[in-house]
């Protein structure tokens, strides 16, 4: 059995719901145990360690002290979140000095970090972890007849030397997984682009909406029917504010897209409503009437 | 593989209505870099094409382009790793994107020069030099908050491939503000609140998306999405109010007082009521969705264990002041090869 210290995030304990059960549904039909950290907080998405470094390295350190008292790696099922424990950890592993005062912080609460974890994302591990030959051999339903856009969000690629996973330039796994669970990856040009999510409250009008459209735009101008992310921001992003976008350009896109669990999910035999298809705010109907 | 196709874009106002393509079948030659083989298409085949280059040792900055897509020096990249990297017999070779095509690879720079002058992008010394007749001194630490930006050259990959600026070109980009950040954080510049006021106008340092293309595309190492974050550091210290200085409070607090956000009052929060208001069909959507948890309207569930965020936040504020965080170099990982070391750890167990 592979296990996990699961780091849900802030997302899918809140605008995202359907990502948490479909996670935790599809993990344990891969044999992956995952040991939810309930005491993990916020990773601070960016937002913390543009107002306070120092406090932003605290907060995370003892997320991944939460991990190492467990004594297993981090799984996470959010980009952001993914990019923020990560540089949180090269920080703390590079500077001496700073892990010092973070560790003199944490002591406080009886916690170290000593930097013993690793952190990982969902979409690495049932590549690397369960493997895509054993994925191959779960696949009760092929999606075949699918044309499934990648959008990989940009942090579980970049910057590479806080990721390093695959390269950012070409990365390949979103493409691996659709092709093992039998459907169509079609290459766009906006599966290495941003959604907009980080700027929202900012360039709402000006960056956000439109970078959403033209992604959206992207995967249906290749046809594809429907575009999968590992991130729950870009989610949210490219499906719950898909009509704003629309309403800007002016345009109907309707294009849904699927977080990464759900899609396997389907793959590999659970039904559409147990994986909260029915959550998405772009109609998954065609979806589910071909899976039915 | 003994020929490749090296497709370049071309494009002459003089002459053509529209960009076109036009492909190359050259040798392929060990230890041959794309700025060698376009000297080679120019040389043998077709002398119309136009391209800048100068010191063909990824100093000078001059031969940044696109290539299959993404920015970079073509001086530095080979031709070889290439076609390896994306198991292809083409490379496809563009200007950098984001700024308008002069002719051919060659690009507008005065865009992006009339940008730079915004932020004075030079050396504004707040005290008279030293009376010894030296140059002005610097504390090792205070020189390392700049020593990564200083070696920007201008080379323009990071405002090609920005994601902000694709979307919008009225914004600074990454190359400007980071090159305000050297100055800014300059402990010998006296122009700090200046260079801060040009970059906050029209929310220019609020417009990154954080997607941080621009860092993974320098080829300096000069980190100008990690610049941009440390900018809007420093003007949050100066008592600059931004909307993103109102969203890391809102996380700062959220993570204070029950350790996850509570995004379902976060638009109230964010932009007042009236902003809340705007957001009524978003919020009406999500709720029949079934992505609304009633409870977070009352505050919802904190986190376990949470007097200790608590006791920790109250110290790490504490100690804010007295811990000198350095800047790490980024070492330019290309990738780790994360399958490969993970067999690496199983055969060592």
């Amino acid at each position: 059995m592979l296990r996990y210290a699961f780091y849900t995030g802030c997302s899918a304990k809140g605008v995202a719901p359907e990502l948490y059960e479909s996670t935790k549904l599809v993990a344990e039909k891969l044999g992956m145990e995952l040991i939810e950290l309930e005491a993990a907080t916020c990773c601070g998405a960016g937002a913390v360690q543009e107002k306070d470094e120092f406090m932003s390295l605290v907060i995370n350190a003892r997320n991944l002290a939460l991990a190492e008292e467990l004594g297993l790696d981090m799984l996470t099922i959010c980009n952001t979140c993914t990019l923020m424990l990560r540089e949180a950890k090269f920080k703390l592993d590079k500077n001496p000095e700073v892990r010092e005062a973070v560790n003199e912080v944490l002591k406080e609460t009886g916690l170290e970090y000593k930097g013993t974890i690793e952190v990982t994302h969902f979409l690495w591990e049932v590549i690397d972890a369960v493997g895509l030959d054993k994925l191959k051999s779960m696949v009760v339903r092929p999606l075949k007849e699918f044309n499934i856009a990648p959008f990989y969000g940009c942090h579980i690629i970049r910057p590479p030397y806080l990721i390093g996973y695959e390269d950012p330039d070409n990365p390949k796994s979103i493409e691996m997984l659709i092709e093992a669970l039998g459907g169509n990856p079609v290459d766009h040009e906006a599966r290495l682009a941003c959604c907009g999510f980080h700027s929202f409250w900012s360039a709402e009008d000006k960056v956000t909406l439109r970078l959403t459209a033209m992604d959206t735009q992207a995967a249906k101008k290749q046809r594809a029917d429907f575009m999968v992310t590992p991130c729950p921001l870009c989610h949210t992003q490219l499906d719950a504010m898909q009509p704003e976008a629309e309403e800007k350009i002016g345009v109907n896109i309707g294009m849904p897209v699927l977080h990464l669990p759900q899609l396997i999910g389907l793959a590999i035999g659970l039904k559409p409503k147990e994986l909260g298809l029915h959550k998405h705010v772009i109609s998954t109907k065609s979806i589910i009437e071909k899976v039915a | 593989m003994e020929f490749f196709n090296l497709k370049v874009f071309r494009y002459d106002p003089t002459k053509d209505s529209q960009p076109y393509y036009k492909t190359y079948r050259l040798p392929v030659e060990k230890g041959m870099t794309v700025l060698a083989a376009l000297f080679k298409a120019k040389e043998e085949q077709d002398p119309s094409i136009s391209f800048r280059y100068n010191c063909r040792a990824a100093i000078c900055g001059s031969c940044a382009m696109r290539i299959n897509g993404h920015a970079t020096l073509a001086c530095k990249v080979q031709v070889t790793h290439l076609l390896d990297k994306y198991q292809t017999d083409t490379i496809v070779v563009e200007p950098v994107g984001n700024i308008k095509p002069l002719k051919d690879l060659i690009y507008d720079m005065d865009w992006v020069v009339d940008k730079l002058k915004r932020i004075k992008p030079w050396f504004i010394p707040k005290e008279a030099p030293p009376a010894d007749g030296k140059e002005y001194r610097q504390d090792p630490f205070d020189h390392q908050k700049i020593d990564y930006a200083s070696d920007c050259i201008l080379c323009n990959s990071c405002m090609s491939d920005c994601n902000a600026l694709k979307a919008n070109k009225d914004f600074l980009g990454p190359m400007v503000i980071s090159k305000a950040y050297r100055f800014v954080a300059d402990s010998r510049d006296g122009a700090k609140k200046e260079r801060l006021e040009e970059v906050l106008k029209e929310f220019n340092l609020e417009w990154c998306v954080r997607c941080m293309e621009c860092t993974t595309r320098c080829p300096k190492e000069v980190q100008p999405y990690e610049n941009i974050i440390r900018t809007r550091i420093i003007a949050a210290e100066e008592g600059f109010k931004s909307p993103g200085e109102i969203h890391a409070e809102i996380f700062e607090k959220d993570i204070y007082n029950r350790g996850l956000l509570n995004e379902m009052l976060l638009p109230m929060r964010q932009e007042g009521l009236l902003g809340a208001a705007k957001r009524a069909p978003f919020g009406i959507r999500m709720f029949f969705k079934g992505k609304v948890n009633i409870a977070d309207f009352f505050g919802g569930h904190k986190v376990k264990r949470h007097e200790e965020v608590q006791k920790i936040m109250d110290k790490a504020r504490q100690m804010k002041d007295k811990v000198k965080i350095k800047i790490i170099p980024d070492v330019q990982t290309v990738y780790e090869d994360k399958r490969k070391s993970k067999k690496l750890k199983e055969q060592k167990a």
